[in-house]
């Protein structure tokens, strides 16, 4: 066993620079999939924890301020709810703030406890008086709103001021890049903040155990079925949170997992390649090992420590950097559900990897150290290198036939010498730029979808008007700026319909809405009253496709809407509906819209338009430009797959090094010949880098498709998991120039990576290796 | 008949190396010699033969050919010189393995960029009998006619000078005569060749002009069939060399 051990990391410090290229090979495939793995196994468990911790509500439901109070409170036992909380009075609040304009959903709560839906206070204290509100720690943060600060509230014509007290997490609420924000005051204080109309009442119930999808839609139309017709305008259940919750995670996870398994499988060619590559220039040394008494076991074990050992060093490292890596992102988690972020990682998840990694490892260089094993002693010494095939000579014979210089002909003969070798290769390298064309394609994608669903370049000024500000005096001061080219008003709704258990939010248009561009997927916009566009998500739950028409019930009332085009939107995760604002029923109360999309003439001066709008109405209107920015998830994500993409490119180029350094090795005597019959130093740099050059080529080829057919298949699932279908238009990213450059960048780096091997192989001493003969 | 090489006080010293392979050595060859450089193992005349084409420098001293001041060249003017003025013959062939026995002459003319020497080398083969094999791999060719595929592949360039390290080494003797009879022929036909041997008869057999090597020294310098010395005079020098 010594003499294995000893043999074998002599051997390792005569190949440093290949027992660096697995180093950091396995480095960054260990870490990349401990980063996924520590991920997966943890993110689940916060969420679960957080909403044990703060009694999370199944079931919340919003409901018709003239519903009777004590009728509600009888809900829990209609659905058998085991707590319940509320009814909580509710009035939608627009207040003003460092100059901008917000809205939150505001509570009447007395106290931060409960049975049900704990708020749990993270900074400041619960209000104590009617002058004061506690925000959700997400929105006070997204918006920078600190605890002392006074805001204005500007939806009712006192406009009274109140001041910020509290922060709290709610676990029963997104977070506020995701998702609209509660705020909370006492009771007491509602009355003074409610402007007619807009108020309701809240109820959070909590079951024995966690429900389903299907048992919280019988317990929604339970209550509908108890109640006046109407009553229920809202609702929202805690596996919509969760997705909320856990979606950027979710996507991280998928994405990571998926580029860990390539780089996992790059390594694995890397270092097949690598023992292989070994084994066939060490027949002599292997011969002589034999002679001097190595058993085959023994043989097979020199050369596969020579790969476990820099590959154990790289999973001690690996492993913990990964956990650590993952951290950042698990915090993040911690921070939204107000956990107190402790350092979450799994020793036996770790220890897991670290043996599962060294068995991969371990196969990967052992099955091709079985070859010499298997070797015959006097058949190793005799012959000292495995024989050369004729791989290479047909491409070598087409390049000469193209007339391409001498070193470029034999070079591209070279880079299929080894068929195996040429392939394994092919594999490291396909797998960089197929990871490359979906780092490039991908936030491309999310960037069409952001500047669909933020209407970038088709609006350019968002206004927000106060309910003490009539919807014609808006559409009056929009209509006579000069600048005003086009106004889309919007409204909102709650509409319940058959097969979905919470009623579902739609969005409302006065205005030519077609310009806005949103994606639609299948079918088209609507042209008329009662009809409708919905995402693939309400589509596919309610079972309804395109040209299918349904009932759905406002305020109690029916309405008759017919399907007309499938939209992507990521709201709701895919619980949304698109319709004209003529579709709603006359007299339908508060459905004047509240927000207004002007989109502005060419070359209006846009800070003049909103300071002069924003000037006619200081207190009521809140004018301000669209923000077409990425949300803060699609940052993370786009961050992610830059870092996969970095890791497998260099995972590629050590795939592509590592070849050329053992065909360079391998072939030190034809190189010692071709200089020796009048190769020139360059033409030597220049033969090994047409070797690189072809491989990179081919594999980029090859690779494009692969990359594409990712590119398709993560927009799928980042769209399915949003509830849509991918929009055509998202898949093609890349330009007919993209596709021809990228397998030429790939030549091009290969080519880099081939000036090390290439310079010492032009560099090989001819009389020494000759000599050696 | 003008002068082709010449060595000038040569002296070659190699890292770690106590005494010089080659000490002060001088020397010229002229325009169609064809000479041997004879000498036991360690004499110095494999690194002689290496200096003259270009493989190595010198410690010391200065070695011209064909006009070329080779210590003034630069590895790619090395690489040139050696492309367009030298032939070398190896003792282990030293052919490329995937390439067939054609395409292994055609290297040097096709590294001078001369597509065409196609239908040249086939000819070249025709004449030293290994037309037929011109499509196989080295794998498949006697020890014999790798070599003569080596020799094709020195002189498709048409070089002012060829050289020979120990040709007949890894031959048979039926081989080995067939390969210096090549030699011979080349010379009737006026190439100049320096060959480089251990065995003193090989030498003779052909060789104008036997240079004997001892301890990286010339120790003798004969022209052969003329009235100074005759071959059996170089041989007997030979058996006259202390014992090492």
């Amino acid at each position: 066993m010594t003499a294995i051990l000893v043999k074998a990391l002599a051997d390792l410090r005569r190949r440093r620079v290949q027992a660096a290229v697995i180093f950091l090979t396995v480095l960054l495939a260990m870490a990349t999939g401990t980063m996924a793995l520590t991920l997966m196994s943890q993110t689940r468990d916060p969420y679960q924890a957080a909403f044990e911790a703060q009694k999370g509500a199944h079931l919340q439901v919003e409901f018709k301020a003239s519903t009777d109070p004590q009728l509600l409170a009888s809900t829990p036992a209609i659905i058998g709810a085991s707590a319940a909380g509320g009814p909580y009075p509710a009035t939608s609040l627009q207040f003003k703030h460092g100059g901008q304009s917000f809205y939150v959903q505001t509570f009447g709560r007395d106290s931060a406890g409960g049975d049900v839906e704990v708020l749990n206070v993270t900074a400041g204290h619960w209000a104590r008086a009617n002058d004061e509100i506690v925000l959700t720690r997400s929105f006070a943060e997204l918006n920078k709103v600190s605890i002392g600060d006074t805001i204005q509230v500007v939806s009712v014509p006192a406009q009274p001021t109140l001041k910020v007290v509290g922060e709290v997490v709610d676990i029963d609420e997104g977070s506020a890049d995701l998702s609209s924000q509660h705020a909370w005051v006492l009771k007491g204080a509602v009355p003074a903040l409610t402007t007619p109309g807009l108020s309701t009442y809240l109820m959070d119930y909590r079951f024995p155990s966690d429900p389903t999808s299907s048992q919280l839609q019988s317990y929604v139309d339970r209550l509908r079925a108890s109640l006046p017709p109407g009553s229920i305008t809202a609702s929202i259940n805690y596996l919509l949170i969760r997705s909320i919750f856990n979606i950027t995670n979710q996507i991280i996870t998928g994405v990571l997992s998926a580029f860990s398994v390539f780089a996992l499988a790059a390594t694995i060619a890397i270092m097949a390649t690598l023992v292989t590559g070994i084994v066939i220039s060490a027949f002599r040394e292997i011969g002589i090992m034999k002679a001097v008494g190595f058993t085959p076991a023994g043989v097979i074990g020199v050369f596969a420590l020579q790969v476990i050992i820099p590959a154990l060093a790289a999973c001690l490292i690996g492993i913990p950097a990964g956990t650590i890596l993952s951290q950042p992102l698990l915090a993040n988690s911690s921070h939204a559900l107000g956990l107190p972020y402790v350092p979450s990682f799994s020793l036996g998840l770790d220890l897991l990897l670290l043996v599962g990694g060294l068995l991969v490892v371990s196969l990967a260089a052992t099955l091709p150290a079985l070859r010499a094993g298997l070797l015959k002693p006097i058949t190793a010494i005799t012959i000292a290198t495995a024989p050369r095939g004729r791989s290479g000579g047909w491409l070598r014979r087409q390049a000469a036939r193209l007339r391409l210089p001498q070193p470029i002909v034999l070079g591209i003969g070279d880079a299929f010498a080894r068929p195996l070798r040429a392939a394994l290769t092919l594999v490291t390298v396909i797998l960089g730029v197929a990871t490359v064309v979906v780092a490039i394609g991908l936030p491309r994608s999310f960037q069409l979808i952001n500047n669909s669903e933020t209407g970038a370049g088709n609006y350019q000024v968002v206004i927000n008007r106060s309910n003490a500000l009539p919807d014609a005096e808006v559409m009056r001061i929009l209509n006579a700026q000069p600048e005003t080219a086009r106004v889309v008003a919007l409204d909102g709704e709650n509409i319940a319909v058959p097969g979905i258990s919470d009623p579902v939010n739609s969005r409302i248009f006065r205005g030519d809405s077609s310009k806005l561009a949103y994606m639609v997927i299948a079918g088209r916009w609507f042209s008329g009253p009662g009809e409708v566009l919905a995402p693939a998500g309400f589509l596919h739950d309610t079972h309804l496709k395109i040209g299918d028409t349904f009932t759905g019930s406002l305020n109690g009332q029916a309405l008759q809407l017919r399907v007309v085009g499938e939209v992507y939107d990521i709201s709701n995760l895919g619980h949304e509906l698109f319709m004209d604002y003529a579709t709603l029923p006359p007299n339908t109360p508060n459905s004047d819209p509240s927000t207004y999309w002007v989109t502005l003439r060419p070359g209006s001066d846009l800070n003049a338009y909103i300071q002069r709008v924003a000037g006619t109405q200081p207190d009521l209107l809140d004018v301000h430009p669209n923000n077409t920015s990425l949300i803060g998830p699609v940052k993370i994500i786009d961050s992610v797959l830059l870092v996969l993409a970095v890791v497998l490119v260099l995972i590629g180029v050590g795939g592509i090094f590592n070849t050329l350094l053992l065909n360079t090795r391998e072939r030190i005597q034809d190189t010692a010949t071709l200089k020796a019959v009048g190769m020139s130093p360059r033409q030597v740099i220049v033969m090994v880098a047409a070797s690189a050059g072809l491989l990179a080529l081919v594999a980029g080829l090859m690779a494009m498709p692969v990359g594409l057919y990712l590119h398709r298949l993560l927009n799928d699932v980042v769209s399915t998991s949003t509830g849509n279908d991918t929009p055509p238009s998202v898949y093609g990213v890349f330009s007919i120039f993209e596709l021809m450059a990228m397998p030429l960048l790939a030549v091009a780096v290969a080519v880099v990576a081939s000036l090390v091997p290439g310079r010492w192989a032009a560099r090989t001493n001819v009389i020494e290796v000759l000599h050696a003969e | 008949m003008s002068e082709l090489v010449r060595l000038t006080d040569i002296t070659k010293v190699y890292q770690g190396g106590v005494t010089g392979a080659l000490n002060g050595v001088s020397l010229a060859i002229e325009e169609g010699e064809f000479t041997a450089i004879m000498g036991p193992s360690g004499s110095g005349k494999s690194t002689l033969l290496n200096l003259v084409a270009g493989l190595d420098r010198p410690s010391s001293g200065s070695v011209t050919v064909a006009g070329s001041d080779l210590g003034r060249l630069s590895e790619t003017g090395l690489a040139r010189f050696r492309r367009d003025r030298i032939g070398f013959v190896f003792q282990f062939f030293h052919l490329l393995p995937n390439l067939t026995a054609l395409e292994n002459v055609l290297i040097p003319a096709q590294l001078r960029s001369r597509v065409s020497a196609a239908s040249a080398g086939r000819a070249l083969m025709s004449r030293l009998g290994i037309g037929e094999v011109a499509d196989r791999y080295p794998s498949r060719l006697s020890g014999g006619q790798q070599q003569r595929v080596a020799v094709a592949r020195a002189l498709i360039n048409q070089p002012k000078l060829l050289l020979a390290d120990e040709p007949t080494g890894a031959l048979d003797t039926k081989s080995g005569d067939q390969v210096m009879a090549l030699f011979a022929e080349l010379h009737q036909e006026g190439q100049t060749i320096v060959l480089v041997t251990h065995d003193p008869k090989l030498a003779t057999r052909c060789a104008a002009r036997v240079i004997s090597m001892l301890d990286g020294r010339v120790i003798d310098d004969a022209r052969l069939e003329t009235t100074e010395r005759k071959p059996a005079d170089v041989i007997r020098v030979r058996s006259e060399e202390p014992s090492r």
